[in-house]
């Protein structure tokens, strides 16, 4: 016996809920045993997933996804610009105005086939630069209001239509639950599926330690939990049998090294096993890029490259099923216009961020550019937003998840039919 | 639905495959018996205001603490505590005295950087890359293979042995030492002023900076603490001040190499000089020409205003340029602060509407952080930080309140602010008790206290810190590590928390030595097993389930898989995450 694999799996799922109720979270938590009691359904098939990456620490758009074609770019940005299309080390071009950096190599068949969209000039209408409170803003959608508990993507859990009841509904891929995810709906933690997993224990002390922390946790939990269903603990049992220790990626696909590469071949495996799997998240970091941030090739880039490859391994590995699947980037804010005196970028405003899968109306930079005149900047200093990132999110919600009551996931925002960017048909 | 096992297994075979499994207590025999000092029983009242102390100001009770605290009276505990330099330490230090990096110096650890960085080129180079050990991912525990390839990389690079040994020392001074209440304030002020271990060269800087910046200061006072930090190398490197510096500034070397240019002789020997010309070019290229914000803004954000401290982006690049110049004087060989004066901004700047005027120099970055220090702002920010480690995660307003004017009482002595917290009603108010959820730190001390253990000579319970989450020193966004409850328990890290648990009590986990027959002798009688855990390793605060679910699930084991299952149970229990 080892230390990673004693406690069955089972507990985590049944203890997960448990426990936050007994350690006395907020009421909050209770109303999500509330809910799971409500809400009984069967398991869905041909469920759609939602794969939300964040880009943490507030990536350079603006190096990301090149606005070549505009003048100013050049004018700011004289030890840091990506050279344009064609050049030594250049831009790929998208659309004759923008380029993707030449890190993302591998994503620019997908641009090219369709199924990847970009938007550009987007971010939050409030106007801090504070990466905490901006992430904070991100990932409970309410921009401005920092007394909001819970985030936007548990509250789409929450306002789900029809769902499998299965603990496997909301995951993000990490050791702590990130603040998008937590809320009144079931959402796991896993650092990696592989920890999870027994090595060579007999199954009847599995069951004792099991039972043991169960009963350990139930007590305080005065039973709300006990409807943790028979769902979820098949879900457990396929979580079991899909065997993470062996599983190969399909149609050759080749994941990075590194902690981004391995949540995202999580993520896909858990979408292959079927576990009912709506909405996933995982971060990737090393994007506050204030010194040597690089240009074509350099810190940047490297962070480029594994996150890039990451995506397309991703979309390789799921093959078909990328039907069903929608993947988003989001970053807290972008970077200065200008470069700083330490060939790096600080704090700015609007960034760009990426909708990737089959249902996607990719091939396309969406949004409207605000161009870097300093005029039209953002304090005269940022790209300013023109897009405000709950559009994109509340279309992806309601044109992939199916979420209807789009006011209850963004409350005070009025979603503005007018502003719709048509970024999935 | 209830979830119940499928199969009951019988008694026998079960004892025997939890025994097989290590689950059993280690095969020595009884050594002496933890006993209570004797003398009257304590009122429970007492204890449990012993135990709320101890909970808070320590990182939890060893056997037999609260007897002592009960015994000595809670105000003279919390005295003692605040004067951590009357308390006497033999034990930590003896154990402190066999770690070679607490005798190294930061110009030794630059020296020791810059030597394996060389030597692990030459092996990369000789064995091929792919040879290379690869360190785990964070948070993923490496396979007994990979301990064992990292072990030896650890030994050929004394780097990673002396920073190994730097985390062995961190969990020895929190299991062990007996000042316990300024290892916890280390541990806060560590948090607060994080710096990542990961950032290249905060790798060797990282050591001095605890012991040189952090640990004199940790009961100082604020501004002392907050000037020192800011001459700090590795804060300094870390949010990148030492490169910020005023637009069309250059460094002297730099002005004297120009000058030298076309003169044959002086840019080196025998090198060529396009590659002269092409090296010079490089350094211009990367030559820092300008400020850099970052700095700026997390003193305001993190370090002193807080967020909402109303400060404006105006008077964040104001910051900036006031600390234009303050710098590390050769991070690589000579890790220490300089100010360059070549590199300040002189010009006339206004920060939350005080005037700098032009042409000072250093001086006025220290009276800027003088004025940060002692900013209404930031009495409020740091205190509510503070109650919300000692008090409670949303922080009550009368021990803000309380330490806010012990604060202005005081000039920001932190002693002084610290008594005003520990002795607030709000600190003593039953809804506080047992509300906080404990850190992975916190959590894994804790459990070692409870049993009575001590940490090995290995970096391994350092390991289970990283694998509960929070590695020490490694959380890359200055923040530091959250410690709200929403943040700890979810329900992989609560599985990982029972696990360790279990594997402390069967005297499985890394790093930890376990003598259980201090906490209970084995006994096939479950009451009196299961009640004397609750009193040495719980202190009596076992519910009603707990107590029950210890009954049934080791009726049936024999007299040692019992007494280890007990234990298990304790540590990985409800009340045990909480303090």
């Amino acid at each position: 016996m080892t230390c990673n694999g004693d406690v069955d799996r089972r507990v985590f799922v049944k203890a997960g809920g448990l426990a936050l109720v007994s350690l006395g979270l907020d009421p909050i938590f209770l109303t999500r045993a509330a809910y799971a009691v409500q809400r009984a359904g069967g398991p869905a098939a041909g469920k759609k997933t939602l794969v939300c990456i964040f880009q943490r620490g507030a990536v350079d758009g603006l190096n990301m996804i090149v606005p070549y074609g505009d003048p100013f770019y050049y004018r700011e940005r004289p030890r840091i610009a990506i050279p344009r299309p064609g050049a030594n080390g250049g831009a790929l071009d998208l659309n004759g105005y923008f380029g993707l950096h030449p890190a993302l190599a591998p994503l620019l068949p997908l641009y090219q086939r369709g199924e990847l969209g970009v938007v550009h000039a987007i971010g939050s209408p409030d106007v801090t630069r504070s990466h905490f409170d901006a992430q904070d803003y991100m990932e409970t959608g309410t921009p401005g209001v920092k007394s909001t508990s819970d985030g936007w993507l548990n509250r789409a859990l929450v306002h789900a239509k029809d769902h499998a009841e299965t603990p496997f509904r909301g995951v993000a891929l990490g050791q702590q639950l990130p603040r998008a995810l937590r809320g009144a709906a079931p959402a796991l933690a896993i650092d990696n599926l592989q920890t999870f997993g027994l090595r060579g224990n007999r199954e009847d002390v599995r069951d004792r330690l099991a039972s043991a922390f169960e009963q350990l946790y139930q007590g305080s939990a005065t039973g709300v939990v006990a409807s943790s269903s028979a769902e979820g603990f098949e879900a457990v049992r396929m979580l079991k049998t899909a065997n993470p220790t062996q599983y190969e990626p399909a149609n050759g696909a080749a994941y990075p090294r590194g902690p981004f590469g391995n949540a995202m071949r999580q993520i896909a495996q858990l979408i292959k096993s079927d576990l009912g799997l709506e909405i996933a998240f995982a971060d990737v970091g090393g994007w506050d890029t204030h010194v040597n941030q690089g240009s074509s090739e350099g810190q940047l880039a490297q962070r480029l490259t594994e996150f890039g490859g990451s995506l397309a391994a991703f979309t390789r590995d799921l093959g078909d099923r990328m039907q069903d699947v929608v993947v988003l980037t989001m970053s807290e804010f972008g970077r200065t216009v200008a470069e700083n005196g330490n060939v790096g970028t600080d704090h700015g405003h609007a960034t760009a961020m990426m909708v990737l899968g089959g249902g996607v109306k990719g091939g396309k930079v969406y949004g409207r550019w605000p161009t870097l005149d300093p005029a039209k900047r953002f304090e005269g200093r940022d790209l300013a937003v023109t897009t405000d990132f709950r559009n994109l999110f509340a279309e992806i919600l309601s044109g992939h998840v199916g979420t209807a009551d789009l006011g209850a996931v963004f409350p005070g925002y009025a979603h503005d039919p007018a502003g719709r960017l048509g970024i999935l048909g | 639905m209830r979830y119940q096992p499928n199969v009951t297994p019988t008694s026998r075979s079960l004892a025997g495959a939890l025994l097989l499994m290590g689950l059993a207590g280690l095969a020595v025999p009884p050594a002496g018996i933890w006993r209570a000092p004797s003398g009257t029983p304590p009122d429970s009242a007492a204890r449990a205001r012993a135990l709320h102390a101890l909970n808070r100001l320590t990182y939890g009770p060893r056997p037999g603490d609260v007897d002592r605290v009960v015994a000595i009276g809670i105000d003279r505990f919390i005295d003692e505590q605040l004067s951590p330099e009357k308390i006497s330490d033999q034990a930590l230090e003896q154990r402190l005295a066999t770690y070679e990096v607490l005798k190294t110096s930061p110009e030794q650890m630059a020296r020791v950087f810059a030597q394996a960085q060389r030597q692990q080129l030459q092996q990369r180079r000789e064995r091929g890359d792919s040879m290379r050990p690869q360190p785990p991912e964070p948070g993923m525990m490496p396979d007994s293979a990979q301990r064992a390839r990292l072990r030896q990389d650890a030994m050929d690079n004394p780097l990673r042995r002396l920073l190994g040994q730097y985390q062995q020392a961190t969990m020895a001074r929190a299991v062990m030492s007996e000042r316990q209440l300024y290892e916890v304030m280390v541990d806060f002020w560590t948090n607060h002023f994080n710096v990542f271990i990961g950032k290249g060269a905060d790798r060797f800087l990282l050591p001095g900076y605890i012991e040189e910046t952090i640990r004199p200061r940790a009961l100082g006072t604020f501004d002392d603490l907050l000037i020192a930090v800011a001459k700090s190398p590795a804060m300094l490197f870390y949010l990148d001040n030492a490169q910020s510096v005023a637009p069309g500034s250059e460094p002297p070397q730099l002005a004297r190499l120009r000058q030298a240019r076309g003169r044959p002789g002086r840019m080196g020997f025998g090198m060529n000089p396009e590659r002269a010309e092409s090296l010079m070019a490089r350094a211009e290229e990367r030559r820092p020409k300008g400020i850099n914000e970052n700095y700026a803004r997390e003193l305001m954000e993190l370090h002193t205003l807080g967020v909402d401290g109303g400060y404006t982006q105006q008077d964040v690049q104001n910051v900036a340029r006031i600390l234009t110049g303050w710098s590390i004087n050769q991070p690589r060989q000579r890790p220490e602060f300089v100010f360059n004066e070549w590199a300040h901004d002189h010009g006339v700047k206004t920060v939350l509407g005080q005037r700098f005027p032009a042409g000072r120099g250093m001086d006025e970055g220290v009276e800027l952080l003088h004025a940060l220090a002692k900013h209404p702002a930031t009495m409020r920010h740091v205190s509510e930080k503070l109650c919300a480690r000692l008090v409670r995660d949303d922080p009550p307003d009368g021990c803000v309140d309380a330490a806010v004017h012990a604060w202005e009482r005081t000039g920001g002595d932190i002693r002084a602010v610290v008594r005003a917290i520990v002795t607030s009603p709000d600190f003593w108010a039953p809804e506080n008790r047992a509300a906080k959820v404990k850190t992975p730190l916190e959590f894994l001390v804790s459990a070692v206290r409870a049993v009575g253990a001590s940490p090995d000579t290995t970096p391994a319970l350092a390991m289970l810190v990283a694998r509960l989450g929070q590695p020490l020193f490694g959380q890359q966004p200055p923040t530091g590590y959250p410690e709200t409850r929403e943040s700890l328990v979810n329900s992989g890290a609560l599985l990982q928390r029972m696990n360790i648990a279990l594997g402390i009590a069967a005297g499985r986990a890394p790093g930890v030595r376990v003598d259980l027959d201090r906490l209970a002798l084995p006994t096939a009688d479950i009451e009196t097993l299961v009640s004397a855990v609750n009193k040495t390793v719980l202190n009596g605060t076992a519910s009603a389930n707990t107590l029950k679910t210890m009954r049934d699930q080791t009726r049936d084991l024999s007299g040692e898989t019992a007494r280890t299952m007990v234990v298990g149970m304790a540590l990985g229990s409800p009340e045990f995450q909480r303090q």
